[in-house]
């Protein structure tokens, strides 16, 4: 009887997912495979230009590898500056890109907007900010700011910089362009820009292969592989994982998935591998009846629930929204996640997703209808074509 | 310059590909009527950023390498909590040495599982949490907080390594309403103490004549019967409960508990054997003594304060009494209407009492020798 309350105590604990400590047999057992190491973050402040030069090392490594720590990191080293109300312009550009990492894209637009009020912005950080400005404000669904941002840095307003920035312009433009249906138009230019020494290759075949993927053009594969051989980014990987798994190609999607951290061993990597990556193979061995199905389930679950615990959970509304409709399945908790995904991002990937999650026979009639209204109200707005869905609809 | 707006450019092409969860360390703290139990979970990659704990930088951090700097690792912990822990007469809770440290696995890989507890005088009541885990090498680490009080009520909070002081009430005071619902339940949820007083009712609803029973012909002999029965038991436990609430008399819980499921053996064996037909109410007082010092300890868990802990001890008293009444008064329309059938002696009688007896008798030899034999009871 008096055990009976510490029974209980351990029934909501293990409700609350804390699994019992365990002491480890031998000396040799390896727990953790750790990351190259890096020099600490030293006590005392660096000066302005090493901080930075670290800082933006580890906001890269953040991106490619997905590793939010990289963002801590970076913002440690960006200490002295980083709680100032206008910080020097390169440490507010860097923070600006920080934050829309994190998905505080208001703060994010704030800082930028500063920036490029603010007279004493250098010209290179001046077309910096307004690049990111730009991608930022298209992923909201902000296209006619954009295209104004896009047209700026495609003038002469930057024309001192060189040619690099102008065919970045003209990039962004395309990328535009294509979003709002001139198709033959913008892979015409695409093409043609992909040929100027300056061009970022790497993106430049992203947006074409994601262009002909709204299209439904099989080009897309080829043009997806390309580019993820110039720029292993989880980003293509990931769109790439989608296009097969929109082929029913399981075993395929799973083993590129897989490829990512090919140097470890596979149980290492399942925890390792970056949200969005894991969440392509818990969709490609649950569809293919692979017997890890889930385990990669349980492992997402238990992640977004450590999210939501430290109260990051709506930037994960994406991924979430995936899950419920691909691997759970949860009709009713995928439209609401994906339409709180979708007043946050507004790609084509989350009006797939949106479009998807009010299809679904056992989703809340109401907000399908809701949802279906949103969107086609964007797409009277922005003009945006997506053959996946458009014509369906 | 230029060199740099490639770079920065390329950048921007990688998307917000947002990956995998930031740095987070786990404190759950519970506290009880003589402390706190405090566990943390640190991040094994945390460790190792800030301790460089691969000795040999193979770039796999093994336990030898982990175990060989568990001071350092409690140290660097105790100093980023910053915690200070008073009992409810303002004396200070000290901090026990750390229990070896083990291993936990989460969503993000392994964490270090640092556990001690905080011993103290008095009930556990005000924690400050100074908070500053990993301040100065990653702003976005985030301690998550569960905190449970001696009630049992948790709560979930999120720390921000900003070193601000985060105090915290532990010991939330107990309405009375809900102390009263404490007794309620704890004489409902406790077996002993309703078999001891069933096997007390099953024979006030018969005549003992010579060698057998017979149905009473009259209600108000057999209510008189009973109201003495649990008069006796109820004023006996309440002596006691209020002289353990008070800490007057604390006998030793195993005495009381062994002592607890003898009375529910000997009341059940009566049943059987009578030996004690008139005045059964001097066994109930006797044995309801014993009874008292059980509800203490289910009182003793609430963690109350000692200078408040009149009106509560009567609330929980109360409640009890209360359990007990509806118990009493269920059961005993249940067996009137059941007194006259022919198998009402044998079976339910005498079938009730011997398995009452039965599982008294294994809780006696579970308590006395602490033995699990019936688990989880």
């Amino acid at each position: 009887m008096r055990r009976l309350p510490s029974l209980l105590v351990l029934l909501l604990l293990s409700l609350r997912g804390l699994a019992s400590p365990y002491t480890p047999q031998s000396d040799e057992e390896v727990l953790e495979q750790l990351p190259r190491r890096l020099a600490a973050v030293p006590r005392q402040g660096l000066a302005l230009p090493q901080a930075l030069g670290l800082a933006q090392a580890a906001l890269q490594r953040a991106r490619q590898e997905g590793d939010p720590r990289e963002l801590g990191r970076a913002q440690a080293l960006l200490a002295p500056w980083w709680h100032l109300p206008a910080p020097p312009p390169a440490v507010r550009l860097l923070r600006a890109s920080m934050l829309q990492t994190q998905h505080r894209f208001d703060a994010a637009l704030q800082d930028l907007d500063a920036l490029l009020a603010g007279a004493a912005t250098p010209l290179a950080l001046r077309a910096q900010a307004e690049l990111t400005r730009a991608a930022l404000l298209q992923l909201r669904g902000r296209w006619p700011e954009a295209r104004s941002a896009c047209t700026r840095l495609a003038g002469l307003s930057y024309a001192a910089l060189g040619a690099a920035v102008q065919v970045h312009g003209r990039v962004c433009l395309a990328e535009l362009d294509s979003l709002q249906g001139r198709n033959e138009s913008a892979a015409a230019a695409l093409a043609q820009l992909a040929r100027y020494p300056q061009a970022p290759a790497a993106w430049i075949l992203l947006l074409r292969a994601e262009l002909a993927e709204r299209r439904g053009l099989a080009e897309a594969e080829a043009l997806y592989r390309q580019a993820l051989q110039a720029e292993p980014s989880i980003y293509t990987r990931a769109a790439l994982a989608d296009w097969l798994l929109a082929r029913r190609r399981w075993a395929e999607a799973a083993a590129l998935v897989l490829a990512h951290q090919s140097d470890q061993a596979e149980q290492a990597e399942l925890v390792r591998l970056p949200d969005a990556l894991l969440l392509r193979l818990a969709i490609a061995w649950r569809a293919g009846g692979d017997a890890r199905a889930s385990e990669a389930a349980a492992q997402l679950q238990e992640r977004f629930e450590a999210t939501a615990l430290r109260g990051d959970g709506s930037a994960h509304a994406r991924e979430r929204a995936r899950y419920a409709l691909d691997v759970r399945p949860d009709a009713g908790e995928a439209l609401q996640q994906a339409i709180a995904n979708w007043a946050l991002q507004r790609e084509p990937a989350d009006a797939w997703l949106l479009w998807r999650a009010a299809q679904l026979p056992a989703a809340p009639k109401p907000l399908a209808a809701q949802a279906r209204q949103a969107l086609e109200q964007f797409r009277r707005e922005s003009g945006m074509q997506d053959a996946r869905w458009s014509a369906a609809s | 310059m230029k060199r740099a707006l490639m770079v920065w450019l390329l950048l921007l092409c990688a998307g917000a590909a947002q990956a995998h969860k930031a740095s987070d360390a786990y404190l759950i703290l519970e506290a009880d009527a003589t402390g706190l139990s405090e566990r943390v979970d640190i991040a094994l990659r945390d460790l190792d950023r800030e301790l460089q704990l691969d000795a040999d930088d193979n770039g796999q951090l093994s336990w030898g390498e982990l175990r060989a700097r568990a001071g350092e690792i409690d140290q660097l912990a105790r100093q980023g909590l910053g915690m200070t822990l008073t009992d409810a007469d303002g004396g200070r809770c000290t901090p026990q040495a750390l229990a070896p440290l083990q291993i936990d696995t989460r969503s993000d890989g392994r964490y270090a599982v640092l556990q001690r507890r905080w011993q103290c005088r008095a009930p556990a009541q005000d924690l400050t949490l100074n908070y500053r885990l990993f301040a100065a090498s990653d702003p976005t680490h985030r301690g998550v907080l569960s905190l449970r009080g001696p009630a049992g009520a948790a709560q979930t909070l999120v720390l921000a390594p900003d070193g601000h002081a985060t105090p915290l009430r532990l010991g939330a005071a107990h309405s009375l309403l809900s102390v009263l619902r404490d007794g309620v339940h704890h004489i409902w949820i406790g077996l002993d103490h309703i078999l001891f007083l069933l096997a007390l009712l099953l024979p006030a609803v018969l005549v003992r004549e010579g060698n057998h029973w017979r149905p009473a012909a009259h209600l108000k002999p057999v209510l008189l019967d009973v109201l003495g029965v649990v008069s006796a038991f109820t004023l006996a436990h309440s002596i006691t409960l209020a002289l353990a609430a008070f800490e007057i008399l604390s006998p030793p819980s195993r005495w009381v508990e062994s002592l607890i499921a003898a009375s529910v053996l000997l009341a059940a064996l009566n049943n059987l054997w009578p030996l004690l037909l008139h005045g059964r109410w001097r066994l109930t007082f006797a044995f309801g003594l014993v009874h008292g010092f059980g509800f203490a300890s289910a009182l003793r868990e609430l963690g109350l304060r000692r200078e408040a802990l009149a009106g509560p001890l009567l609330m929980f008293n109360l409640g009890v009494e209360l359990g007990q009444l509806a118990v009493v008064a269920g059961f005993m329309g249940l067996v009137w209407g059941l007194r006259r059938r022919p198998g009402y002696p044998r079976w339910v009688l005498g079938g009730g009492s011997l398995l009452i007896a039965l599982l008294a008798l294994v809780w006696l030899l579970e308590r006395s020798l602490d033995l699990d034999l019936l688990s989880p009871r």
